[in-house]
């Protein structure tokens, strides 16, 4: 179990995590679909590069999102001594 | 600590047990598929592909049957990542998501994509800023977490009360899609097989509540994304020499652009708040597959995704999910398989509407000249294509596709055997199966727990408290039923006003009490119920016509109107209590006994004193 002074860094540092995680990911789905129609004209894969993009580059985008916010969140309970018995 | 560890205990075996269902499945669809060889008649392979999939799914639900409160409304805290995300990914999209999306893509292409990045957003939000901490808190259900962290019984009866609307649109739309899927499989009126899948998913999920849920629906997500993987891999295989659609669709998609433009299909520019969403029925492609922005502005695009983002994160037939992981570093990671498997079956999706799209314009494109080919003829019968009134020369264009049947088109199209056609059918009825039991089980616990016992902390006795939930799922099931059969509206347009009601009611409290400890129950209470109340206005307004803006975007008001509100009259009103403020610094922190667990521990051993 955490010790209480540690609790104000531990969550300083998610709250960070979080942001970090959250913003450059909705900037990216907000943003990318609006220029679509100009990368279009691009392809990779034989696919439309802005419809690849918007389809199969988001899906892969929250996948990392999500995998690296696991594994960062997961090193700041360690560090913090937060996580979980085992 | 023995208590947690026993409650972490993983079946091993889970993986064996999945395995027999899949084979089971794979062996039923094979046999059929040999049974049709040799002449069996056609009603029966129906009915066999409709019932075989369903009494797998109720054995499953019914062999883990369970009184012990723990096991029933939380499966018992054990179902690792994999399941959970495999089961959350399926329940967000259900029949709706599956057979309407593919609809969706092949009619507007491109425009589609602003519902699947919400979902794909949703299960991110959900991951990162609200799901470690419900599972830390580790309640049965969302108002009771709601109300427990405001300590305020209004909260709690309220959040129960608004969220009730949500879940019963979400129920009558899964149900009347699953319907459609199974009445065209057995050819029974929609109403006979809306009150049969009513049936089934009472059959699976009364006796072990969400333990039968989270096994069956695993069951259940397996075989939907079987039905819907296996024959666009086979057909990708025929088109494009490997069976990996969606990755390798895209040259065909090339072609596809070209030959668009050169049978003249619009180039639409939709303004910027247009939301046209193709409905029930009939409708022409609508414009060119990757070109963004012709029936959705580029507003409405942004502000629908958005809205089903909020809605997905903060849906509370979802939440209780992540609640039976075995801890807070698994619930973490069964969002990150969530994205997984909701991405891989909308990319399939979207492949299955181009190569549908490939097809069809394989017939006109040397002018339309040359008759229509047999699997075209075999789609017309059967009501899936219509051809357009006063058509002479046939193009691109003069082909009107029913929505919901371009996922059933593609395997008679490719001139596969009748039994895949079964096969995806039985995948549709499948995936509404699992949404709609979710639905059923979460909305029937938030009866149970939060409505039925709202005014008292302490859970009803334990044999009671497994009745009263049993009934309350009942209820709910036969009240979704008759919902569907008394309000036939586009299932659509339900799971939309769904997402932007759990968006603008839940999604800004939820946030704002779990990263903002200065909230207090005034600010709960004025978040829910002006997002509620906004965006039903809006929903109203949008489709009676009186303001500019598709009902399906309420969000854009409702959001900002809840999370507004909760911030303003939070501040008005005096701070929380030193014990709400302990108990938000405690759900902060993953480690630790689960804060539900622990009061539930407390309350019996205070019982054994006095008694």
């Amino acid at each position: 179990m955490m010790e209480r002074k540690e609790r104000k860094p531990y969550w300083r540092h998610t709250k960070w995590q979080m942001v970090a995680s959250v913003v450059p990911f909705l900037v990216l789905i907000i943003v990318l679909p609006l220029y679509a129609q100009s990368l279009n004209t691009e392809k990779f894969l034989g696919f439309p590069l802005g419809y690849f993009l918007s389809a199969h580059g988001i899906a892969v985008i929250a996948i990392f999102t999500v995998a690296s916010f696991v594994n960062r969140q997961d090193a700041i309970d360690h560090w913090h001594g937060a996580h979980e018995d085992t | 600590m023995s208590l947690t560890s026993r409650t972490r205990f993983v079946n091993p075996r889970l993986g064996t047990y999945f395995g027999i269902f899949t084979s089971s499945l794979a062996g039923i669809v094979l046999l059929l598929i040999i049974f049709e060889q040799l002449g069996t008649s056609e009603i029966v392979l129906r009915w066999a592909m409709l019932l075989g999939p369903i009494v797998l799914y109720a054995a499953i639900g019914t062999a883990v049957f369970t009184r012990e409160p723990m096991e029933f409304f939380a499966a018992g805290r054990r179902v690792p990542a994999g399941y959970t995300g495999l089961g959350i990914a399926t329940t967000a999209m259900g029949a709706t998501g599956i057979v309407a999306m593919t609809g969706v893509f092949f009619l507007i292409g491109f425009d589609a994509l602003c519902l699947v990045i919400g979902g794909l957003a949703g299960f991110v939000i959900m991951g990162v800023m609200l799901a470690p901490f419900l599972r830390k808190f580790g309640t049965f259900t969302v108002p009771s977490f709601l109300g427990r962290r405001f300590e305020s019984r209004m909260v709690r009866i309220l959040s129960a009360g608004l969220l009730a609307v949500p879940m019963l649109l979400l129920l009558a739309a899964e149900l009347r899609m699953g319907a459609f899927a199974a009445a065209w499989l057995t050819g029974r009126p929609e109403a006979v097989m809306t009150v049969t899948l009513v049936l089934a998913i009472v059959v699976t999920v009364v006796l072990g509540g969400m333990r039968s849920l989270t096994w069956s629906s695993s069951a259940q997500a397996i075989a939907a994304i079987l039905a819907l993987i296996v024959p666009v891999a086979i057909v990708a295989v025929m088109v494009t020499n490997f069976p990996l659609p969606q990755l390798t669709h895209g040259p065909l998609l090339r072609a596809l652009v070209y030959q668009e433009a050169a049978q003249g299909l619009p180039l639409n520019e939709a303004a910027g708040m247009t939301f046209m969403l193709p409905g029930e029925g009939y409708a022409p492609i609508a414009k060119r597959f990757t070109a963004p922005f012709g029936n959705i502005g580029p507003t409405a695009f942004v502000v629908a995704t958005l809205t089903v983002m909020a809605g997905v994160a903060a849906s509370p037939w979802l939440l209780p999910r992540v609640t039976m992981t075995p801890g807070v570093y698994e619930t973490r990671k069964s969002l990150g398989w969530a994205t997984v498997f909701f991405g891989l079956v909308m990319l399939t999706a979207a492949s299955v509407s181009v190569f549908m799209r490939d097809f069809v314009m394989d017939i006109v494109k040397d002018g339309g000249s040359q008759s229509l080919p047999d699997w075209m003829r075999q789609l017309m019968e059967l009501g899936f294509v219509r051809i357009a009134a006063g058509t002479e020369q046939l193009s691109l264009t003069s082909f009107e596709f029913a929505r919901d049947a371009v996922i059933l088109s593609l395997p008679i199209a490719a001139g596969l055997p009748d039994a895949f056609v079964y096969f995806a059918a039985a995948g549709v009825v499948a995936a509404a199966l699992a949404a709609a039991g979710a639905a059923t089980v979460a909305l029937g616990n938030v009866l149970a727990e939060d409505a039925l016992n709202g005014l008292s902390w302490e859970p009803l006795p334990r044999r009671g408290r497994i009745m009263v939930g049993r009934i309350a799922i009942i209820g709910v099931a036969l009240l979704g039923g008759a919902i569907a059969l008394l309000a036939p509206t586009d299932p659509v347009r339900l799971m939309l006003w769904c997402f932007a009601l759990t968006g603008s009611t839940l999604f800004p409290v939820l946030v704002l009490s779990i990263w903002w400890k200065r909230m207090n129950a005034f600010g709960a209470v004025a978040g829910l119920a002006c997002g509620f109340a906004v965006a039903v206005l809006t929903i109203l307004a949008g489709e009676a016509g009186i303001i500019g803006l598709d009902g399906a975007l309420a969000g854009i008001l409702g959001l900002p109107a809840g999370a507004l509100a909760a911030l303003l009259v939070s501040v008005a009103t005096p701070g929380p209590s030193r014990t709400m403020l302990e108990l938000v610094h405690e759900i902060r922190v993953p480690g630790g006994e689960v804060v539900y667990d622990r009061e539930m521990r407390l309350l019996r051993l205070k019982n054994r004193e006095h008694g």
